[in-house]
């Protein structure tokens, strides 16, 4: 499980088809502030542009093998090979990946691919893959394991090609609006799928999940979003081996769906947030010996489902954010003794439910209170939970005197108190905590003093001061911080003299620093040096066309944000075409 | 250079390249082909013959060795690729383990 996804970053390489994809975007750094428009987590721009085929990538410094640098050249001028079907396969494959991840695949060279034998198309997101792709895709056979398709035109039509590639084991048709039941039809015999996801499809109805009935092999079915689903459930009844269920945001479910779902007993994950299932809807659940991660998140049930989920012997990780849970019944969650993550963000809780945490959950290592009624008093049943990694109290009514019952939780690793009443001298409490990475003080009553007296948490990789009151004075300290990859800084305090400090931080890849109107190009000039970045924020400054031109060194950057500065959308879009390949998001845009 | 420290590659139409016993390991493949017991007769010899390498190739490929070399020392050049030999220098590099 990660916790702060940066290892996303780092193990980008090592593509494998039948690599298990991880699921961490459950694990514990769900919800972060709501309050203003931020810059969005590290894990999302480090991660979701990743491609499976990123191995291509050769690491400064490192010798590139003459085999690699073949493939580099012939994907760079692919146009004057009509035919890759005499190379072995894992060269072909290779050729391929590298074409995807540099972005130079057309319709065109793809053709070049017919009966090449390859296992694996990661093609997701890919610009202008339609049905005239699908006959080369087809033409791989018997040897293709893997397709991802996600995003793509293909259609319902197009579909039909995939009938002759029998051994495909996972299949990605995410955001296809154009693939309904009759396209679920031509995938119905593709007995070895073992993984399946067709999320946000609008048209996929209940009598459209009866082809899914034959694949028996199925693992993981992932259906996030597909809002005419209800009553189609009963057709996935005979997936005794489905161990993964996501059913995500499809708010078409009902209790009566949860029936069907007692017969698969291998399951380890269920994600029904969102959906209108009730407590009654639970009890079905309750024969899922294997069950490991339930996602309730949304959903209108109370405490009364937890008799339910004490039944469920293997159950660590549970969600329950934003659901009916109140004081009442609440001391039902002492029998929930293996929990690892627990999320109880956004209900009617308040420090009589911490108790019952205490008494039973000895195993806890994060746990979710954003916006309960949690008060000082209540975090005195936190003290003993010392393998506690993630702690999550933002909006909460905890103060000064709270933290100090946090301050032997030597294992916490996260937390957030924004919108909390914490303020600078309860900062003190948090000294002790040598292991924590990922602090949150995003409240007004937080000023350079507090920031003073954090100084020897060196392991921090994430602070967020996103209205904390910090000035130039303040940033002396951040210089303590040599692991930062994530800051911000937004409450109009700071001037360039403030970012000379915030220019030695190298390891930073992701830097908020709007709503400090005093900062100029010079401030632009001075984070040139921050190569690593990869998304940046400085709204609502005196940032000028010439001043972009210094972030020419960020080849990293994926992200940046310069609303309301003195810099058009034009200005960005042509200073990324000669400077910054890998710029997705920008504004203004 | 003394014979023990070269190794004589011999391309498919019959071609002798005498490199650097150092060079050509930098191709996993003929390190293997030289240091494992199973191998006698390379390893007495120092002699490999590549019946499916022809000489424009195999040539290219000691090239590569010595900048592979190079490059360890620090010597950061780019390797220069003609386009019309890239596929079958690919085929060779993936021989080689190179």
């Amino acid at each position: 499980m990660s916790y702060f996804g940066y290892e996303n970053i780092l193990s980008m390489g090592g593509a494998c088809s039948r690599r298990q994809e991880r699921d961490s975007e459950d694990s514990l750094s769900r919800g972060f502030s709501r309050k203003y428009c931020k810059s969005g987590s590290l894990k999302w721009w480090t991660s979701s542009f990743s491609y499976p085929s990123m191995d291509i990538r050769v690491q400064k410094g490192e010798c590139s093998s003459l085999l690699d640098m073949c493939v580099q050249k012939i994907s760079e001028d692919v146009d004057r090979h009509n035919t890759f079907s005499m190379l072995p396969r894992d060269i072909s494959q290779q050729i391929l990946n590298n074409l995807v991840y540099s972005r130079r695949l057309t319709g065109g060279s793809f053709e070049a691919f017919r009966d090449c034998a390859l296992q694996d198309l990661y093609l997701g997101e890919y610009a202008g893959v339609d049905d005239s792709w699908m006959d080369v895709i087809s033409s791989q056979g018997s040897s293709l394991l893997s397709v991802d398709l996600s995003g793509s035109d293909v259609t319902d039509f197009g579909l039909t090609y995939l009938k002759d590639c029998q051994s495909l084991m996972s299949l990605n048709l995410n955001y296809c609006d154009q693939i309904s039941d009759h396209g679920l039809e031509c995938i119905s015999g593709l007995s070895n799928l073992t993984s399946l996801s067709f999320r946000r499809n609008d048209s996929i109805s209940a009598q459209g999940l009866s082809a899914f009935s034959g694949l028996v092999n199925l693992v993981k079915l992932d259906l996030e979003r597909c809002t005419g689903i209800h009553g189609g459930i009963v057709h996935l009844q005979g997936l005794t081996k489905l161990e993964s269920l996501n059913m995500k945001w499809c708010n078409c479910i009902t209790d009566s769906d949860m029936k069907p779902l007692s017969e698969l007993t291998s399951l380890t994950s269920l994600e029904i947030s969102c959906s209108k299932v009730t407590d009654f809807g639970i009890n079905f659940l309750r024969g899922l010996q294997k069950l490991v991660l339930l996602n309730l998140e949304g959903c209108l049930v109370t405490s009364a489902c937890l008799d339910s989920l004490a039944e469920l012997p293997a159950l660590s990780n549970l969600n329950l954010n934003r659901c009916n849970i109140s004081d009442r019944g609440c001391e039902k969650f002492s029998r929930l003794e293996k929990l690892k993550v627990l999320n109880l963000g956004f209900n009617d809780i308040g420090d009589t439910c911490l108790v019952h945490l205490k008494a039973g959950m000895t195993k806890l290592e994060s746990l979710n209170l954003d916006s309960c009624k949690i008060g000082d008093e209540g975090l005195v049943n936190l003290a003993g939970h010392k393998q506690l990694i993630c702690l999550e109290l933002s909006d909460t009514e905890v103060g000064n005197n709270g933290l100090e019952h946090l301050s032997g939780l030597s294992s916490l690793e996260k937390i957030n108190l924004s919108f909390t009443v914490v303020s600078d001298s309860g900062l003190r409490k948090l000294c002790g905590l040598s292991s924590l990475k990922s602090l949150n003080l995003d409240a007004y009553q937080i000023t350079d003093a507090g920031l003073a007296i954090l100084t020897s948490l060196t392991s921090l990789t994430d602070l967020d001061l996103f209205g904390a009151r910090i000035t130039d004075v303040g940033t002396n300290y951040l210089k303590k911080f040599k692991n930062l990859r994530s800051l911000e800084i937004c409450s109009g305090g700071l001037t360039d003299a403030g970012v000379k400090n915030i220019k030695e931080l190298s390891s930073l890849m992701c830097l908020n620093l709007s709503q400090n109107s005093c900062l100029t190009d010079k401030t632009v000039e001075l984070i040139a040096g921050l190569t690593s970045l990869v998304s940046l924020n400085l709204s609502n400054s005196r940032i000028t066309s010439a001043g972009l031109q210094h972030l020419k060194t960020l080849k990293s950057l994926r992200s940046l944000t310069l609303e309301s500065c003195r810099v058009t959308a034009n200005d960005i879009k042509k200073f990324k075409s000669t400077h910054l390949p890998n710029l997705v998001s920008f504004r203004p845009e | 250079m003394k014979k023990e420290d070269t190794v004589k590659l011999i391309s498919s139409d019959g071609f002798e390249f005498i490199v650097d016993k150092e060079a050509a390991m930098v191709s996993q493949t003929i390190r293997n082909m030289l240091t494992s017991p199973g191998s006698f007769a390379e390893r007495q010899h120092g002699e490999v013959t590549f019946p499916e390498i022809s000489t424009t190739i195999l040539e290219k490929i000691c090239q590569y060795f010595y900048w592979h070399l190079e490059f360890a020392s620090g010597k950061d050049r780019e390797f220069p690729i003609e386009p019309e030999l890239t596929l079958e220098l690919m085929m060779a590099a993936n021989y080689l383990h190179t």
